[in-house]
């Protein structure tokens, strides 16, 4: 479904993404997971062209996305990212509708959709579908930023720490359904983050990149059982260090 | 006051007109600009490099080199340097409202999928809106109020009210045209500050009103402007005049006098520089002027040297102007308005001064004063060498000051035009060019091509006016505007009012 072959990306003196070669089959979330400038972001920029590579191709369905348009490959893949970027002159509906609304959807078809969407990340369409983004907590923008990349019933989702705003609460709720959501929609997911845990929870593979390469790749199982190197080791055993320091807390207050 | 207040109407919605065709040709021009600029630091340097020089051209410099580069007076050189005056504000804020657009929401357009010009049409014009109409803003006010300027080029505006009330010493018009034009600046401004808390707030309500709003007073300054334009026929007959009194009146009697004898519509145009009025009519922007023989004879003939007499002088400049440029001579007004010496009365009766020659022997003892340009004149090179004058002193004043000063006995001999009013009513003696050193300056009326093809009887009209002014005529029209506080269109409408019936009587008794 996805397909990168050999990626290179350099600024300056620095090869951010150093030949990135990744497959991301059908349905399957994969998550990108690593250090900050380890070049997560980057790579996953590359697969909608956000970034365009110095070396290597990217194909999507097959297709290399460097043939037609940047915007038509852009409008096929969800796209929701950290600052989320909600454009703040437009209603909550409006950036919910936006892709659809540059598709060229009906405007009925699209209302439903966005009430839908809204209903989906937990936000009550009624009270939030007229709101300006000015009005939303953090985590109520993350969660529209969400259902936008939602709209236009993309096939493949490209997700640069989503949930990085959200209480642990939410954050937990809708963890669990968007796991829900993209095994029912079959989506095929890259997803970024440096919460471990979230990547143990949610993704089928996860690839541990440092230094612009990808030093691993594989279930989580996999990783948890075969580390490659000490630095793999470390970055899954902060989630388990965790909670079991979690654990003792509640028994020592038990 | 009441003239002023009758002509404001039709100079505001011409101030008006022109103020807002500068502003959307310089938003216009400016926005697509802006946008190159903010995408590219290197475009942006030098965009905003030419239009910082621009806006620093002093602007009624700006506004007077448009005339001979685009080779015309009026509306069109008024527009551009306008438009050049007003784009830096606009400019700089489109730029910078751009810039500021946050990254964030660069990269959000792009990842749902907008193309390069929907990224620009729907999130970042519209973030960067407020601060552009900030600059819309700015440029407005700074628009409007140098549009005041665009009367000395041909373009009316508030502006005629303020130089005509200086040049007519009518404090009244000044008033009212600085009122009016800082009143139009205001309004403009609040329309566009209503407008840019629309884009801030983003309500829609309010940007609708104030687009309405704008649409709205468009539509009226264009209105006006049109229905003048649609009928060609109905033109009106255009009168120059250079920057004085006696200009002023003359215009409004020939305008006047058109309107009476013929049923044409006539305009009076205020305050043109005297350099762009010939080539105006040359070019049939104007339809008729006064000017005067002496000044043909130097500066369109181009002969040097002694003049020969009064008719020759009219004669080889009647001849020469109908041969190069088809504009003919319809009247000799029946004065001369010429530089003249001129002192106290009673001085030059102590003296025994009547005449210039006789000044010669005493002048080592006297001061003369002269306007800005007398002593640069080839008149006075003329005069001295003549007459062999050497005056202990030469000072050059502000014409109004020179009166005061020879008025009051600070100065003895002054350079004066002979029709000023002034001399009538300070008691001056004009002194004798017993030697004909100074040409003749008969008050010619000039009449372009375009008017003896369109309205020959006009012509005959304006011819009808030869000899009807004489030199003590004009100077009590002058006088009357200079020190009786009269507007020169009630002055002409007087002098009309007697012509009329002078003239009446000649015809019926044809």
């Amino acid at each position: 479904m996805i397909l990168l072959q050999r990626l290179s990306k350099r600024y300056g003196a620095t090869l951010a993404v150093d030949d990135v070669s990744l497959e991301v089959a059908r349905g399957e979330c994969l998550f990108l997971v690593g250090a900050s400038g380890c070049g997560k972001t980057t790579t996953l920029k590359l697969v909608n062209r956000l970034v365009e590579p110095d070396a290597g191709a990217v194909f999507v369905d097959g297709r290399d996305v460097r043939k037609g348009a940047p915007h038509e490959l852009r409008r096929r893949i969800g796209y929701a990212f950290q600052q989320v970027g909600l454009f703040p002159h437009l209603s909550v509906a409006e950036n919910v509708g936006i892709t659809p609304a540059l598709l060229g959807v009906e405007l009925a078809k699209i209302a439903a959709r966005v009430d839908a969407l809204l209903g989906l990340v937990e936000l009550e369409p009624a009270r939030f579908r007229e709101r300006r983004p000015a009005d939303l907590s953090g985590g109520q923008a993350q969660r529209v930023g969400l259902a936008r990349a939602l709209a236009a019933e993309p096939r493949v989702l490209l997700l640069d720490e989503p949930f990085g705003a959200l209480d642990p609460l939410t954050r937990d709720r809708l963890q669990q359904s968007f796991a829900k959501i993209r095994r029912e929609l079959g989506l095929t997911v890259m997803f970024v983050s440096h919460d471990m845990s979230e990547a143990l929870l949610l993704a089928d593979r996860i690839a541990v990149f440092d230094a612009g390469r990808v030093v691993q790749i594989g279930a989580p199982g996999e990783l948890l059982a075969a580390p490659a190197d000490a630095r793999v080791a470390e970055l899954l055993a902060t989630p388990r260090r965790q909670s079991e320091r979690v654990e003792k807390l509640l028994e020592g207050s038990a | 006051m009441n003239e002023a207040l009758a002509q404001l109407p039709g100079l505001a919605a011409a101030h008006l007109q022109l103020s807002l065709a500068a502003l959307a040709l310089a938003a216009a021009l400016c926005l697509p600009l802006g946008v190159l600029a903010a995408r590219s630091p290197r475009t942006g340097a030098a965009v905003l490099g030419v239009a910082s020089v621009a806006q620093t051209i002093p602007s009624l410099a700006l506004l007077a080199i448009m005339v001979p580069l685009l080779a015309r007076i009026g509306f069109l050189p008024a527009l551009v340097a306008l438009t050049l005056y007003g784009a830096l504000p606009i400019l700089r804020n489109t730029v910078a409202g751009i810039r500021g657009v946050e990254p964030a929401l660069v990269e959000a357009a792009r990842g749902v999928g907008m193309t390069p010009a929907q990224q620009l049409l729907r999130v970042e014009l519209p973030l960067a809106a407020p601060v552009i109409v900030a600059g819309l803003r700015t440029s407005a006010v700074w628009v409007v109020g140098t549009a005041t300027l665009s009367t000395p080029v041909g373009a009316p505006s508030l502006g005629n009210l303020i130089f005509g009330g200086l040049q007519t010493r009518n404090p009244a018009a000044v008033l009212v045209g600085c009122v009016a034009a800082a009143l139009l600046a205001l309004g403009l401004d609040q329309v566009l500050a209503l407008l840019e808390r629309g884009v801030r707030t983003r309500e829609r309500a309010r940007v609708r009103v104030a687009g309405a709003l704008l649409v709205l007073v468009g539509v009226l300054a264009a209105g006006t402007a049109l229905s003048a334009r649609l009928a060609p026929e109905r033109a009106p007959v255009r009168i120059g005049a250079k920057p004085f009194t006696e200009q002023y009146v003359l215009a409004e009697v020939l305008a006047g006098w058109i309107a009476r004898e013929t049923g044409r519509p006539s305009e009076a145009l205020h305050g043109l520089g005297s350099t762009v009025l010939f080539d105006a009519l040359v070019k049939g922007e104007i339809d008729a002027y006064v000017d005067y023989s002496g000044t043909l004879w130097a500066t369109i003939l181009k002969r040097e040297g002694p003049p020969p007499s009064r008719a020759a002088v009219l004669d080889e400049v009647a001849a020469f102007l109908a041969r190069e440029h088809g504009i003919a001579v319809a009247a000799a007004l029946g004065f001369e308005n010429t530089y003249a010496l001129a002192m106290r009365a009673d001085r030059a009766r102590e003296l025994g001064v009547t005449e210039i020659g006789q000044l010669a022997p005493l002048a080592p003892g006297l001061e003369i004063a002269g306007d800005y340009e007398f002593f640069q004149r080839a008149e006075w090179r003329a005069l001295r060498e003549a007459y062999a004058l050497s005056f202990r002193a030469e000072r050059t004043l502000d014409p109004t000051l020179m009166y005061a000063a020879v008025a009051a006995g600070e100065v003895d001999v002054i350079s004066a035009y002979s029709t000023d009013g002034r001399i009538a009513a300070l008691d001056l003696a004009l002194l004798e060019d017993e030697r004909g050193v100074i040409p003749p300056y008969d008050a010619l009326v000039l009449v372009g091509p375009g008017l003896q093809a369109r309205a020959p009887e006009a012509v005959a009209a304006l011819g009808a006016l030869a000899g009807a002014i004489d030199a003590a005529a004009m100077q009590s029209m002058n006088l009357a505007v200079d020190q009786g506080g009269h507007t020169p269109a009630a002055v002409a409408r007087d002098f009309l009012a007697g012509a009329g019936t002078q003239e009446r009587g000649r015809s019926s008794k044809r």
